[in-house]
């Protein structure tokens, strides 16, 4: 491993200081650590130094040496090796390490390498648990957050379609990360559940659109299942008392709660889908009624009835 | 041989510690210690590592200077890594989601705030505010993680998610914790004299009984887990091609997956998980095999039915 290591730190300030493309040719013969190998092992490793490198997140390119493009180098651009200062204070690196110990990927910690790289922080650090978990750091994530983060377009497959969209933005709420973006050829906003799309693959070119001033991703990522749906209706139910304070909670702010001497209450919601709403309910068994548009109290019967 | 997970995590944490030591000098071996995770031999490996690399030529003008003089770590000759490689993408969503889930969940500070701000005018196109974590902490994590903390017996009035079953539980919290989404406060419930998993938006109150604790085992690790065991009921369900979720929703076994539909065979800890479902399906699920899932569904039917016509 030392002679890995060295090997690749040569290499590394090589191509930081040659500043053009220089040909494998050329690196096998001027950076210490590779002169001793055959021309088979040569290639092999340093593919293997290259791949390192590039999963550590230098940005080596692959560049034509000369105008005539007869010869092919590798180069790294210093703009897009170096991270741009954020210029933290040790309290806001201690803040973060605090939080980077409290948070788990599917019960791994996620950015004490990011935290290395930002200055390491220092103060007392023990004694905090994992306190939450937002699942594991799936690919199709990584690679939408990407796209957001460098402004690319966004290929992928989502109920069996194909979609091309502008990634505006990424939200995690009740447990999934929901992707929400622009419609490449109607600028209609959606929200994707990123566990359920599949094949995301980034546009070539950076910088390819703008996000709207304002655009506030969380807000395009629906409350409740019943939000989802044009033409809502008007919905009241009513909850008994051993269930109404749960049915409170879930329902959230938007509901009107009208609050009943025997402890119950009668909720007023504005449902736009359904059949959501209706699967929701069932988990009231007994202790919830609908009362009205009777055409919901019909539906939830036939429902309930088709045994 | 291929180069190894260690040897690129070595490498990750020499081309941060080198910036900042090139960026502090005099910093003392202690402290950079403490912010890159070193021990101090380890770090002395890694200078002396250093100290024999740099450019070609590699004679005593190339070749970085790097070592611990009077207990403070110097870099010399080596601007080439004077600055810190950029984040990668998995990097810098760890970093900014963690930060986002404790500034969502009320337990960060102003400073976290400040260093969020900071962090995704580096990270985001025009430090918009693209990445949200949506974790409010309900209001009753609180009382149970003081009560946690301070090893104190709470009474909870708790409402179960499967059965609907309403009791007052006296628990003794041992850790607040938030996965998927939800919260919950998991310890040893005294009433059921056994660990337990409570999920905090079913507990309507808490009441503290000022009585202590003795602490939580050493070796526990908060996580909600279901393992299926053999006192489960176990049902076969039918699904049309719309109810298709259900599969990727519940952990399921697939028996038959075709064009129209798929069969699957599921295992819960109490019926009335699966008979809701079923009951929720409508015309889009059948019941193929499971008889106490089939007595729970009837059950759910016709007492949701009866409740209805005592009103028309």
């Amino acid at each position: 491993m030392q002679n890995v290591i060295e090997r690749i730190l040569n290499l590394l300030a090589f191509l930081l200081t040659v500043d053009r493309p220089v040909t494998a040719d050329d690196i096998r013969h001027t950076v210490a650590g590779y002169a001793r190998e055959s021309d088979t092992a040569f290639h092999r490793t340093f593919e293997r130094d290259k791949d390192l490198l590039r999963h550590l997140g230098i940005p080596i390119e692959r560049e034509a040496t000369d105008l005539f493009e007869v010869e092919f180098g590798y180069v790294v651009h210093d703009d897009r090796y170096a991270l741009e200062d954020p210029d933290l204070t040790d309290e806001e690196r201690t803040a973060l390490a605090l939080a980077v110990q409290a948070v788990g990927f599917g019960g791994r910690p996620s950015g004490q390498e990011a935290l290395m790289k930002l200055g390491g922080a220092v103060g007392s650090l023990d004694g905090t648990e994992l306190g939450a978990d937002l699942g594991e750091q799936a690919e199709a994530v990584v690679t939408a957050f990407a796209a957001v983060s460098e402004r690319r377009l966004l290929s992928f497959r989502y109920r069996g379609r194909e979609r091309r969209a502008q990634p505006y933005g990424l939200v995690h709420r009740r447990g999934h990360w929901y992707l929400v973006a622009a419609d490449a050829g109607s600028d209609d906003i959606k929200v994707y559940r990123l566990d359920r799309a599949h094949e995301l693959t980034p546009g070539e070119r950076p910088g390819a659109f703008t996000t709207p001033d304002g655009f506030d991703p969380a807000g395009a990522v629906l409350d409740h299942p019943w939000d989802a749906g044009r033409d809502p209706t008007v919905a009241s139910v009513v909850f008994d008392e051993p269930v109404a304070w749960i049915a409170e909670r879930e329902l959230g702010p938007n509901a009107a709660i009208d609050r009943r001497a025997d402890g119950s209450i009668k909720a007023t919601v504005e449902i736009a889908a359904p059949s959501a709403f209706l699967g929701w309910l069932i988990g009231f068994e007994a202790d919830a009624e609908i009362i009205d548009p009777p055409e919901l109290r019909h539906s939830y019967l036939s429902l309930v009835g088709e045994g | 041989m291929t180069n190894s997970p260690k040897t690129a995590s070595r490498i990750n944490r020499l081309l941060a510690m080198l910036p900042w030591v090139i960026a502090n000098p005099g910093a003392p071996v202690d402290e950079v210690c403490e912010r890159f995770g070193y021990t101090r031999t380890d770090l002395v490996t890694d200078l002396n590592t250093v100290f024999v690399c740099g450019l070609p030529g590699y004679g005593p003008g190339d070749l970085m200077d790097a070592s611990i003089d009077d207990d403070e770590v110097v870099v010399e000759m080596a601007e080439y890594f004077a600055r810190p490689l950029r984040l990668t993408a998995p990097e810098a969503l760890g970093i900014l989601a963690s930060g986002k889930a404790v500034q969502s969940s009320g337990s960060g500070g102003p400073a976290l705030d400040r260093a969020i701000v900071k962090l995704e005018q580096i990270l985001l196109p025009d430090g918009a505010e693209a990445v949200v974590v949506d974790l409010p902490e309900p209001s009753l994590a609180g009382d149970l993680r003081r009560a946690s903390k301070g090893g104190e017996v709470v009474r909870i009035d708790h409402t179960s998610i499967a059965s609907g079953e309403r009791k007052v539980r006296e628990i003794e919290p041992w850790s607040v914790f938030s996965t998927l989404g939800n919260w919950y406060v998991s310890g040893h419930c005294r009433t059921a004299d056994a660990e337990r998993v409570f999920r905090i938006d079913r507990i309507r109150a808490v009441v503290p009984t000022g009585e202590q604790f003795d602490a939580r085992p050493a070796s526990y690790q908060p996580a909600v887990r279901y393992t299926p065991s053999d006192e489960d009921a176990r049902a076969i369900i039918r699904l049309e091609d719309s109810a298709r979720w259900v599969a990727e929703y519940y952990p399921v076994d697939v028996l038959d997956d075709a064009v129209d539909g798929m069969t699957i065979r599921m295992s819960v800890g109490d019926p009335a998980v699966a008979a809701r479902l079923l009951v929720r399906l409508g015309d889009t699920a059948k019941l193929v095999e499971g008889p106490e899932v089939a007595l729970a569904t009837a059950g759910l039917r016709d007492r949701i039915l009866a409740r209805y016509a005592g009103h028309t």
